[in-house]
């Protein structure tokens, strides 16, 4: 007997790799799948053989000729479908029917990725009025009537005792006065300010995060920013805490973050400090705890609180800060 | 708070370099905003050798120097009498500028060139002699940088001080700070006070009235002084840290002021009636004129210091006009007080008058620096001023100041700050601030915090200088240990970022306006004069006009955004906002506050492309959003209604409905009013939409129950009706509905026509109507017969007929 059955296997689908016509398929099918073709011819001449291999054979014989004939209908049906597509033209380099989202206003984008984080770490946001009585805004946060501290904030004033909130700080007294520790909240918001130049508007935006349980301590508030930062901007970034004075917390602290523009080496970004002011915090003043009915002895906390505008210009790159509400959608569609 | 790094150097070692002291200060809470090299302006000044002089051909009083200023000779016009050959002098270059605002340039001087100015002491601010121009002495050589040869150079030192920290207000203070630094001390100025004679209490007496807003006044007499300007070196001092140098007797209260902390006034004792001093509040509306020539009106709460007749000063703010030092006074009362902060910072608002006294007496002075300020002051003036002493001194108070005491646990230190100290450390670090500390037991000790430190009065600021002063940066980070407890995200946030993602998903971009409006922004947008929306919410000091009032719509803003876009030529925009308005109650409590969310459509849906021509947006292309929108948020039992002509605002007649979900009205939609659009400047139809969000926030479905997907297939039938123009298309669905015939599935509009052969008055309207069962599958036939049923009761109803009737 001549060929085995793998050579006339391997020879066919060799044939079929070097044709590329319909015709040709046909013709390579007739040749080895027809009535006379190869493999017909190579089935009849198994009564040839020994009896007991017959069986064998005939069975591998018939797989291939079923899959002979499979890779050639295939073949066919991938030329032909070929032959149909190229019948359309198509210029890829139209552009397509638009299908166009709407920009998320870099504010809320910012404010979204802030409260994400902290939601994370087991936060939950809560919000609270924009018109705030000087209670909650100051009193409450130990900032009394005629006290010096006052002046960090210029107050716009609805009346004696009503203003718009200075800060996002109001949320703190608000939700402790609701509930009993352990408290953990962040609160986004909008807050107003009488100041207007290149690096304020009257109106902004401020995150502010409270954390009060037994035996929370300034290495905890230390801890948590640093993971925010880490998670807001990169894992590379350092933080550095000053001392500084916010009526509510004791002790406080500036935090600094290495400027992200020029890592460190200064710029006009960072004043050529190589540093730059991201968010106050502290932990809350006895004071405040006081006020609400807090055991001071048992519960210790902290508190921050944090510019969104800041955040965004230094994560867009955005040097004016009035932007944001000037609306210009040229602006917008970036983000 | 500017401090001169010489000045302070006076009182502390400072080993630091000044970048390194700069850093310190900052990190230790006083933060540093600028730190500026003071004689920067005397690097474009050199020394110059004088090589030849010659007689200035066209003015006799001026020479012709030809002076080496190193690179080059250049010739210099000089008129000074001392000028000669073969010295050396400062020379100012073209481009120095001099601290009395002269800037050099190349100048022709009486037709004679003139590369420069030789300059005298004064004209360089670093002495008093004006007599003539400046002789360098010393190993010098021409060229040389003027600063190196007289070796001048100081560091001016900004900082941002906190208003706890009054302490530092001073340059002592500040010293303080720095030589705690290297664990040193401050050397305090010592003070010896001159030969004194007779007796105050022969010459004057004091008599404070308000004690509880003046607890501390102290007096000296300083008599036969002669008013004049002060030593160069005073004035240089004040000068350094911006303060303008006005006689002798003024020039050393300011310098102690800056030195100590602690203002001091000078009045003249002879223009004191009854030579007295009386401390009482002013009478409602009295008259008094203040140093800066203003008068001022006071009232009941303001505490003056007075003579026997009349004010003569605002206490603890400024001097009047009348009891100034002038150039004729030659006897002088010296006051050193403690005010109340409060009454200080009170006085100080209502008159709006800031000084560097109030702003040290608001945040509080030190209670025991009065009697040392005003001898320091005595022994000045007495020693420049020429002056007498009077024996004694008058010190009026209410009684010593109370030593605070302050206990401090190291336990609860540590568990505040997350550290580890030991009661050692502890100690040691609050010594090196001149606390005193008193050891209790293992764990605790009695802390005596300096009379200066007024911000220290609870173990907690005591915790805070412990952490200040060991570095908050070596305070070990930790994570808390939290509960495990979570609690399920609060709805509002959550449902609101869906809103907006649903808008954004339609195309819309957000937008963020400021909540303050324009006050007639009510009347812009034509709301009814009885319109709750009206009673807005005002601002008592507004920055601008048009920031006046809290909105009570969102639709003045996105109208406001509109205008700028399309000045910027954008005018194809889709636009969403969401954001609070304020409603007002009543003047004692805080305004209602409603989250909107509003969307404003303008111009073409899709510009004209390869593949469609341009469409102009309209109104069902805004309505379909809010459809859209609805249908996202799983909100059922919606209906547009048609505003009615009365309530209508800022939308155009005919062209707005009223949005309804369950009977609650929660909005508006509609096309805005021509007049309203010229009212912002704009001309360009648009299509704009406010909703009550929290009305909204609150009918979404808490849950979603799903429902089989129908099994058996649906068919169609198609219909069309002729009637009334005026009836709504939703009349159609309305009527279907009554039928309550099961098999219908949905109704949909897609044809609506009007002009011929339809008849005028008549549209035509298209529908197809869904049927099908859930159990069966439907027999044409069957539903054949119950789509004509349907379609002929429809006819009926709403006064109809088919097209082949016509």
């Amino acid at each position: 007997m001549g060929k085995n059955i793998n050579e006339i296997k391997n020879e066919a689908l060799k044939e079929l790799e070097s044709v590329a016509d319909v015709n040709s398929i046909k013709e390579l099918s007739i040749r080895y799948l027809g009535r006379k073709g190869i493999i017909t011819q190579f089935l009849r001449n198994l009564s040839n053989l020994p009896k007991d291999e017959r069986p064998a054979a005939g069975k591998e014989a018939n797989h291939v000729k079923i899959f002979l004939d499979e890779q050639f209908k295939n073949a066919i049906k991938r030329l032909e479908s070929k032959s149909i597509d190229s019948g359309l033209k198509i210029d890829v380099s139209l552009p397509g029917r638009p299908s166009v989202q709407g920009s998320m206003h870099p504010i809320s984008e910012i404010t979204r990725q802030i409260c994400d984080i902290f939601t994370r770490l087991g936060f939950s946001v809560v919000e609270g009025p924009e018109v705030e009585t000087d209670f909650y805004n100051f009193e409450a946060l130990n900032i009394p009537k005629n006290h010096p501290a006052r002046d960090m904030q210029d107050t716009f004033y609805i009346s004696e005792n009503i203003v718009l909130r200075t800060h996002t700080s109001p949320t703190q007294p608000r939700t402790m006065e609701k509930q009993d520790p352990p408290v953990r909240i962040i609160a986004p918001g909008k807050v107003y300010r009488c100041d207007s130049d290149v690096t304020h508007t009257p109106m902004f935006n401020q995150v502010e995060g409270l954390f009060v349980d037994k035996d929370v301590s300034f290495g905890d508030l230390k801890g948590i920013l640093t993971m925010f930062i880490h998670q807001m901007f990169d894992s590379e970034t350092s933080l550095r805490f000053r001392p500084s004075f916010f009526p509510f917390t004791e002790p406080s602290a500036e935090v600094d973050i290495r400027c992200v523009m020029c890592k460190g080496s200064g710029c006009r970004v960072c004043s050529q400090t190589g540093w730059l002011e991201i968010l106050g915090a502290g932990m809350v003043h006895p004071a405040v705890f006081e006020n609400i009915g807090y055991d001071t002895s048992v519960y210790t906390g902290f508190a921050f609180g944090m510019g969104v505008e800041r955040i965004a210009m230094l994560k867009y790159e955005i040097d004016d800060t009035r932007k944001f509400f000037e609306n210009d959608i040229r602006f917008l569609r970036q983000f | 708070m500017k401090v001169s790094l010489s000045w302070l150097k006076e009182y502390a070692a400072v080993e630091m370099e000044t970048k390194a002291l700069a850093d310190a200060f900052t990190m230790a809470g006083l933060e540093v905003d600028a730190v500026t090299e003071r004689y920067e302006y005397l690097d474009n000044i050199v020394v110059g050798h004088i090589t030849g002089i010659s007689p200035h051909p066209n003015a006799d009083r001026l020479q012709l120097c030809e002076v080496d200023v190193g690179n080059r000779t250049v010739s210099v016009v000089c008129g000074a009498q001392n000028v000669k050959e073969d010295i050396f002098v400062p020379v100012a270059l073209p481009g120095a500028s001099l601290p009395n605002g002269v800037v050099i340039g190349k100048n022709i001087i009486r037709g004679q060139h003139s590369e420069g100015m030789i300059c005298s002491d004064v004209e360089m601010g670093i002495g008093s002699d004006s007599s003539g121009i400046k002789i360098l002495e010393g190993v010098l050589s021409a060229g040389m940088k003027l600063s190196e040869a007289i070796n001048i150079s100081d560091t001016i030192i900004e900082i941002d001080l906190t208003p706890n920290r009054s302490d530092c207000l001073s340059i002592i203070g500040v010293a303080r700070e720095a030589a705690a630094f290297n664990l040193s001390k401050v050397k305090y100025p010592e003070i010896t006070l001159p030969d004194s004679q007779d007796n105050i209490q022969k010459f004057t007496s004091v008599k404070v009235e308000n004690p509880e807003l003046c607890p501390r006044y102290a007096a000296r007499l300083i008599f036969d002084i002669k008013v004049g300007p002060s030593p160069f070196w005073l004035q240089d001092r004040l000068m350094s840290i911006g303060m303008r140098p006005i006689n002798n007797i003024v020039d050393i209260t300011n310098f102690v002021m800056m030195e100590t902390g602690q203002p001091l006034h000078a009045f003249d004792y002879d223009r004191l009636a009854e030579n007295r001093i009386v401390v009482r509040c002013a009478k409602n509306g009295e008259k008094f004129t203040t140093l800066d020539q203003k008068e001022r009106s006071l009232t009941n709460e303001m505490l003056m210091i007075c003579d026997g007749e009349k004010p003569v000063a605002i206490g603890g703010v400024m001097g009047g006009l009348n009891s100034e030092i002038d150039e004729s006074t030659t006897r002088v009362l010296l006051e050193s007080a403690y005010f109340n902060p409060i009454s200080i910072r009170k006085t100080s608002k209502a008159l709006g008058l800031n000084t560097d006294a109030t702003h040290r007496f608001e945040r509080g002075v030190d209670p025991d620096g009065t009697i040392r300020a005003i001898n320091r002051a005595s022994q000045l003036i007495a020693e420049l001023g020429g002056g007498l002493l009077i024996d004694g001194i008058i010190d009026h108070r209410k009684g010593p100041v109370k030593k605070c005491l302050i206990p401090l646990n190291v336990k609860d230190t540590n568990r505040l700050l997350g550290t580890n100290f030991d009661l050692k450390i502890i100690k040691g670090l609050l010594q090196s601030i001149e606390f005193k500390v008193e050891p209790k037991d293992e764990y605790s000790i009695d802390v005596y915090p300096p009379s200066f430190r007024v911000d220290i009065l609870r173990p907690e600021d005591l915790m805070e200088e412990v952490a200040r002063l060991s570095g908050y940066n070596n305070i070990p980070v930790t994570f808390p240990q939290a509960s495990g407890e979570s609690k399920k995200p609060s709805k509002t946030p959550v449902e609101r970022n869906r809103i907006k993602s649903i808008m954004l998903g339609f195309g819309f971009t957000e937008v963020i306006n400021y909540s303050f409006i324009h006050k007639l922004s009510c009347d812009h947008l034509n709301f009814h004069p009885d319109d709750p929306k009206r009673n807005m919410v005002e601002i008592l000091n507004p920055l601008t006009e048009d920031q006046t009032v809290m909105r009570t719509s969102l639709v003045p803003g996105v109208l406001g955004t509109m205008n700028l876009n399309i000045s910027q030529q954008t005018r194809n925009l889709k636009i969403f906002e969401i954001g609070k308005i304020f409603l007002n109650n009543d003047e004692d409590s805080l305004p209602e506050e409603i989250e909107m969310v509003s969307g404003l459509w303008t111009g073409s849906c899709h510009d004209a492309s390869w593949h469609s021509t341009e469409k102009q947006c309209d109104f069902y292309d805004i309505k379909g959003v809010l459809e859209g929108m609805f249908n996202t948020l799983k909100i059922e039992n919606i209906t547009f209604t048609k505003t009615p002509e009365k309530s209508l605002t800022f939308t155009k007649t005919g062209y707005s409905a009223d949005v309804y979900i369950e009977n609650e009205l929660i909005g508006i939609v509609g096309e805005v009013d021509q007049q309203v659009l010229s009212t912002f400047g704009l001309k360009q139809k648009a299509f704009v939409f406010e909703l009550n969000l929290d009305s909204l926030l609150g009918l979404i479905p808490d849950t979603i129950s799903s429902k089989p997907v129908p099994k058996y297939p649906a068919v169609f039938r198609d219909s069309t009706i002729i009637i009334d123009n005026n009836i709504e298309a939703t009349s159609i669905k309305n009527h279907i509905d009554l039928l309550k015939e099961d098999l219908v599935e949905s109704i949909r509009i897609f044809d609506i026509y009007e002009g011929e052969p339809i008849s005028k008055g008549n549209k035509s309207i298209s529908f197809r109507i869904t049927y099908r069962s859930s159990v069966e599958t439907l027999e044409d036939d069957y539903v054949s017969k119950l789509h004509k049923n349907i379609t002929y009761n429809l006819v009926k109803k709403l006064d109809a007929t088919l097209p082949g009737d016509q």
